[in-house]
């Protein structure tokens, strides 16, 4: 290949790069607190009765912390939204509106540790899939308080 | 009603005289200088399927006495973590009398916690009921999983319990440990309860029920630790409690799922005392459990290494980076936990009497019928809960035993008054 045709390709992959976002960690503020608010509010209407007032479940039914988050984590953050989206609550799958599955979503990031900040959670899509579920690093200052 | 379901007046005869035979032989079999020996056990109850059996309490039915020490925390249980140099450390320890029967579900709430630092692999430091439990919930979630540990589970003082369902006995100290708390209970009591049933009828009776019943020369009322406003020490000043109503009580949140005390009436009572109630209550055969556990641990790769630790720093010497700590009494000087209050209880065990498959309480004095044998227990003096608190002495006392049995034979004796 001559450098002729070596040089528009590589520009060519340098602005694919910059075009496409780095992905970002849960750990990095990505959902608003009053997204979490209004997470909280629909977790006790459409999710409680099942997983438990304090996201604690039963030995039947997953606890929504610990290795919850864990099962979900090294992914992106879609898949736990868009699973929400599809199958749950499951009495009633499907009924929850994208904005409202999102709304939960930042809940249960906040009751597992994980930090609010400025960034609005996208209601899932491309916006959504670059952000990469890792739990909150678990030390003795942030250990995650049982339920 | 299995045991009841002959006519009247045949049960009756037929349990107070089996019954009061037993007693007659214990009382004799307590008397000093008295050696009825192995020919001392009673005739075999008339009435086979249907008839409660009587125990063989007699002192030469006495295989064993175990004591042990429970880790009271004021707190609750420590399910909290903290560095050590690199290695982040799990603890789950200090379940006070309450290590076996809240075991599972504490073991879910640690575990739960490590994996999310997404190891691949754990140290399990300890081998009693919660680390060996501890490390299979870890294999289970797939980890690669090794027990440190000095001793195998036959060895602790796990094994030294008495094998009831008890979620919360000697567990916290109702203030220290907070309204929190209850939830946290209440979370790890359900949990476990479910997990102990998918052993129900596995080979080997690991875990079973049977009846319970609770006795008593005086009509049987809820005992109640109100406040005793003349002793002014408490956990808050002194550093122990000090009272009975100092200790956290929860069982009723998970009374819709736990069987309760029934009143017996006249009739219904085949033994020797005024009144009687009935109960089922969970219990645990020590023997097959630990090996069922013990297996399943092995099964799914588990490895075992003997090794004591003499502080938190050896911690960080594992190539395991994350480590739960499992170490019950232990943990109070290994981690300085203060903390930890010693509370002394101890076991006698008779032989195996699988055909007296019950429990009997009277006195403060319990007869527990199991598979590894009849778990006797002499909480005398009547101090309830505070019995045995700040008290480190773990060597059995024979003689606390024997005067148990000697306390609860009169329960088997026939009564003529009832028996004319």
């Amino acid at each position: 290949m001559s450098a002729r045709f070596i040089m528009p390709a590589l520009m060519v992959a340098i602005l694919s790069i910059a075009a496409t976002p780095a992905p970002v960690s849960t750990r990095t503020g990505i959902y608003t607190q009053a997204q979490a608010a209004d997470g909280a509010k629909l977790y006790a209407i459409r999710c409680a009765i099942c997983h438990g007032r304090q996201l604690e479940g039963s030995y039947e039914i997953p606890a929504l912390q610990g290795r919850f988050i864990a099962n979900w984590s090294r992914a992106p953050l879609t898949n736990l939204n868009d699973y929400i989206a599809r199958a749950m609550p499951q009495f009633a799958p499907g009924s929850l509106k994208s904005d409202e599955t999102a709304k939960i979503v930042a809940y249960l990031l906040k009751e597992n540790g994980l930090p609010a900040g400025s960034q609005t959670l996208p209601s899932g899509g491309a916006a959504m899939a670059r952000i990469m579920l890792e739990p909150a690093p678990l030390t003795a200052e942030v250990a995650l308080q049982a339920k | 009603m299995a045991q009841f379901d002959r006519s009247s007046i045949e049960r009756r005869a037929m349990l107070r005289g089996s019954l009061g035979a037993a007693a007659l032989l214990g009382l004799q079999a307590c008397a000093p200088a008295t050696n009825l020996g192995r020919a001392g056990i009673p005739t075999p109850g008339t009435g086979g399927k249907g008839s409660l059996r009587p125990m063989r309490i007699t002192r030469d039915q006495l295989i064993d006495v175990k004591c042990c020490i429970r880790p009271l925390r004021a707190a609750g249980p420590n399910l909290g973590t903290q560095m050590v140099g690199d290695t982040l450390v799990i603890h789950n320890y200090g379940h006070g009398g309450s290590g076996w029967s809240l075991s599972w579900g504490s073991a879910e709430i640690a575990v739960s916690k490590a994996l999310t630092a997404l190891p691949r692999e754990v140290a399990v430091v300890g081998c009693g009921i919660i680390g060996l439990t501890t490390a299979v919930v870890a294999l289970q979630a797939g980890l690669k999983v090794t027990i440190y540990a000095r001793e195998s589970i036959q060895q602790t003082r796990s094994f030294r319990a008495s094998g009831s369902f008890t979620p919360d006995s000697r567990v916290a100290l109702a203030d220290p440990a907070g309204p929190v708390f209850g939830d946290l209970w209440e979370r790890m009591a359900r949990y476990s309860w479910k997990a102990f049933r998918t052993y129900l009828g596995v080979a080997g009776n690991p875990v079973e029920f049977n009846d319970s019943y609770q006795l008593s020369d005086a009509p049987i009322t809820r005992r109640l630790s109100p406040p005793d406003p003349s002793i002014g020490e408490s956990f808050a000043t002194a550093g122990a409690p000090r009272q009975n109503s100092e200790f956290g009580h929860y069982s009723d949140r998970i009374r819709d799922i736990v069987p309760q005390s029934q009143p017996l009436s006249d009739e219904e009572n085949p033994f020797n005392v005024a009144h009687a109630s009935r109960s089922s209550h969970m219990i645990f055969n020590f023997a097959s459990y630990a090996h069922l556990l013990l297996s399943e641990f092995f099964a799914r790769g588990g490895q075992f290494v003997m090794k004591d630790f003499h502080g938190p720093a050896d911690y960080a010497t594992l190539k395991e980076k994350l480590v739960i700590n499992c170490t019950g009494y232990a943990a109070r000087d290994l981690w300085q936990d203060h903390s930890v209050i010693p509370v002394r209880g101890q076991t006698g065990w008779l032989v195996p009497q699988p055909e007296a498959f019950y429990s009997v309480r009277y006195r403060n004095v319990s007869l527990t019928s199991k598979r590894d044998g009849i778990v006797v227990m002499n909480n005398n003096p009547d101090l309830g809960e505070m019995l045995g608190v700040g008290d480190s002495m773990e060597l059995p006392k024979i003689a606390d035993i024997e005067e148990g049995l000697k306390i609860i034979a009169p329960v088997f004796q026939p009564s003529p008054a009832r028996s004319a």
